[in-house]
């Protein structure tokens, strides 16, 4: 099956090829309960297009993106943020070409638990291949502040990740986060041997660091 | 000739008249056949016939009738096995009772199961009552063109008989299903499959006409690997799994480079290509002896079992099944996770867990009265698992992984609902106090069985509301009732008791005052005279005894 992924890929390869460059990027979201994940998951999906089904739930969603070169779908997967999810979620996070880690800046917990998702990330992806984010949300707070900007800066400079500060009530930075990360992606894309054959090298070189049967893998960890 | 042509009706009476026809046709002709050709195979002397496989009509019927018997044992012993099973995965589910806020899913599955039995039965019965009637009478003395009228009297059933007897005189839909299906050990199973196998069949060929040569070719490739996969039987799940990826791969390789990069066109036929293909495979790649998936079945479906007393509210699930319209989506979203087992292609399974996520996203959105998001969505797949506990959740898991489209389970809609379905069962199967907010104590004693969280707030019952099932709320009645004769129980007992202690205390009362009776007046026996007349005074003052008088008479 560790195979089979590579060669899974190859097909999906189809997609991004179809029509005139797209690509298809699945975003995880990951961040503890109440950090406004699926508010931010929300503003992304509402705030440039319209998103025309009626939304029933703001779990998965999708967002085109269009950058001068490129147009990017967005699937956005929303994770249960509850602690006692908290063994479960590699399973969302498996061929994912983006993850953004929430935290709350009026929630100093919620900082230390952004810390550990990046821990449990840090074991499953490879630098380079998936885009990672950390957001400190709910910038419209900050008259009640735990989290100061720099910290959050420092943190994600030491990781090379991607940092941000926004507000996903007010809609603040969330579209420029968006936008920043589908440069990142299409970057990221490019350092490989071109669009057709991202997906494959991203694939391939996922499983071969992490877990390389995703699945069966997670039951047999977890069923113990 | 002449004198083999009086040989042949000499003695061969049991020829028919067609084979006779047949041997005149060819001295006609005047083609030369080499005697020894004519002669039935088994080397009995008689004159064989090409529509007998070369035997004589005797020992085709002897041929015949040992197929036939062989194929009925084996029936019947898959059959009995079938029953087997059933009837203990009967008992096991009856065997456990489930003590739910709501019986509806159980009643469900349990009607869903007897379907299945039942299904399973009559198709037994369909096919020992025509085919092992009809067919040994009349197959040897018919002509294989006849047959075709057979087939519509008696239909599907003695179609397939006849057709592992015969050559396959006629053309079906797909060849390659029969001589396939041919080769299978267990055609019950596959008798029971055919008719949708056939339907699937049909759609297939039906859509690649409109690709007319391509689809040809393609619909040539498909066959050849089923046939291919036929042999790989022994191989394990993986490699399968291995096989039908790299035919997929290859597929839509030569359809990206024949449609020219059109990624949905390409997709539209890898659909119809899984549905055909895993619609054949499916017997023989689900759940197949060489892994243990069924053992996992059986362990994930008694931990779901186990933990029948997990609430709503333990599990945070901000759903409220007081509401009509949110019990009707969550009876909904339980149906539609149970179906999963019974579709055969991974595409459709897929479907039906959506199907059950969007009921769950309607029920959470009608509670809550805002969009559902993963915090909410999570908890509550949880949830309904544990509810349906669907049939053989653990091999269906594993069979879509393997044999769906990989980009679909990765990415997608579909595939976000799958990820989530395979947290909620890694959830279940590693569920402990902490994550139900439960001390490790209590969680033992439900789990143990020693207790149950619902005795312990009976104000709950009555809670049940119009919602729940007409079952339920007569169970709650009957405890209520219960509850009702145990405390009369109980009163009657201490009346019983006061009864006892008050007879007791009479009695000892009782004793009392006759000892004190006794004790004032105590009993004086006076010695009683020892004569009759030794104190009577006044006896000198009678007069003296009368004396016999002797009267002169």
């Amino acid at each position: 099956m560790a195979e089979r992924r590579g060669k899974g890929a190859g097909e999906a390869r189809s997609d991004p090829r179809g029509k005139s460059g797209m690509l298809r990027v699945k975003m995880v979201l990951l961040g503890s309960s109440g950090v406004g994940k699926s508010s931010l998951a929300l503003r992304f999906s509402k705030d440039d297009f319209k998103d025309s089904a009626p939304t029933v739930g703001c779990a998965y969603l999708t967002q085109l993106v269009c950058l001068h070169d490129a147009t990017l779908r967005f699937e956005i997967w929303d994770t249960a943020g509850q602690e006692k999810y908290h063994s479960v979620t590699p399973l969302y996070y498996r061929g994912a070409q983006a993850a953004l880690i929430v935290y709350d800046i009026s929630n100093r917990e919620s900082f230390m638990r952004a810390q550990l998702w990046l821990k449990e990330l840090e074991k499953q992806y490879v630098p380079g291949e998936t885009v990672v984010g950390l957001v400190a949300n709910k910038s419209d707070l900050s008259s009640s502040r735990q989290v100061s900007l720099q910290e959050g800066r420092s943190l994600a400079e030491n990781k090379g990740l991607l940092f941000m500060e926004t507000s996903a009530k007010s809609g603040n930075q969330v579209s420029e986060l968006l936008l920043d990360i589908a440069h990142r992606v299409k970057l990221s894309s490019r350092e490989d041997k071109g669009l057709a054959e991202w997906r494959e090298a991203d694939c391939v070189d996922m499983h071969r660091e992490g877990r390389p049967r995703p699945l069966s893998s997670c039951c047999l960890t977890i069923g113990l | 000739m002449l004198d083999r042509r009086c040989r042949s009706r000499r003695s061969l009476p049991p020829l028919c008249p067609a084979s006779r026809e047949m041997s005149q046709k060819s001295e006609r002709r005047g083609i030369h056949v080499d005697q020894s050709e004519l002669l039935c195979k088994k080397g009995c002397g008689y004159y064989g016939n090409a529509a007998w496989q070369g035997l004589c009509s005797k020992c085709w019927r002897e041929e015949y009738q040992r197929a036939r018997q062989k194929q009925i044992q084996e029936d019947w012993v898959l059959a009995e096995k079938l029953q087997r099973e059933e009837e203990a995965a009967y008992a096991s589910s009856q065997g456990v009772q489930q003590p739910q806020p709501s019986l509806a899913p159980f009643s469900k599955f349990e009607e869903k199961k007897t379907n299945e039995k039942t299904r399973k039965v009559t198709t037994v019965k369909k096919f020992f009552s025509p085919s092992s009637r009809t067919a040994p009478k009349k197959a040897p003395s018919e002509r294989v063109e006849k047959v075709s009228g057979v087939r519509e009297r008696h239909g599907e059933t003695l179609l397939r008989d006849l057709r592992g007897m015969f050559a396959q005189p006629w053309e079906m839909v797909a060849p390659t299903e029969e001589s396939h299906e041919g080769k299978t050990p267990s055609p019950s199973i596959s008798r029971q499959s055919s008719i949708e196998t056939d339907r699937v069949s049909r759609d297939f060929v039906d859509f690649l006409k409109n690709l007319q040569k391509p689809g040809r070719e393609i619909h040539k490739q498909c066959r050849a690997f089923i046939e291919s996969m036929a042999n790989k039987k022994d191989l394990g799940a993986d490699e399968q799994s291995e096989c039908v990826q790299d035919f997929y791969q290859n597929m839509s390789d030569r359809l990206m480079t024949h449609f020219k990069g059109s990624s949905e066109r390409v997709e539209r036929v890898m659909d119809q290509v899984e549905k055909y293909i895993m619609t054949r495979l499916y017997k023989n790649v689900f759940c197949p002896e060489t892994t243990d998936d069924e053992k996992k079945d059986l362990a994930t479906q008694n931990r779901i079992r186990a933990l029948h007393w997990v609430t709503i509210q333990m599990l945070c699930v901000p759903v409220d099944e007081e509401i009509p319209e949110v019990s009707d989506n969550v009876v909904k979203a339980i149906t539609d996770v149970i179906e999963m087992d019974s579709k055969r292609v991974p595409r459709d399974k897929l479907a039906c867990i959506t199907r059950c996520s969007k009921h769950i996203f309607n029920a959470i959105k009608i509670t809550k009265k805002e969009p559902a998001s993963a915090d909410d969505f999570l908890p509550t797949l949880i949830y309904i698992v544990l509810k349906a506990n669907p049939p053989r959740l653990q091999s269906n898991i594993q069979y879509i992984t393997r044999f769906c489209n990989p980009s679909r389970l990765m990415t997608g809609e579909d595939g976000y609902y799958f990820t989530n379905l395979c947290c909620a069962v890694a959830f279940i199967e590693k569920l402990d106090a902490q994550s139900l907010n439960l001390s490790p104590e209590d969680f033992e004693r439900y789990m143990s069985g020693q207790a149950s969280p619902r005795r312990q707030e009976p104000q709950a019952w009555p809670q049940a509301g119009p919602s729940s099932s007409p079952g339920l709320s007569q169970v709650y009645q009957s405890l209520d009732l219960l509850a009702g004769l145990g405390a009369r129980q109980e009163r009657v007992l201490e009346g019983a008791r006061t009864l006892e202690s008050d007879l007791i205390s009479w009695q000892e009362s009782v004793e009392r005052e006759v000892q004190e009776i006794l004790e004032k007046y105590p009993l004086e026996i006076r010695r009683p005279a020892s004569a009759i007349d030794s104190d009577n005074v006044e006896n000198d003052r009678l007069p003296p005894p009368l004396q016999p008088q002797v009267f002169a008479g």
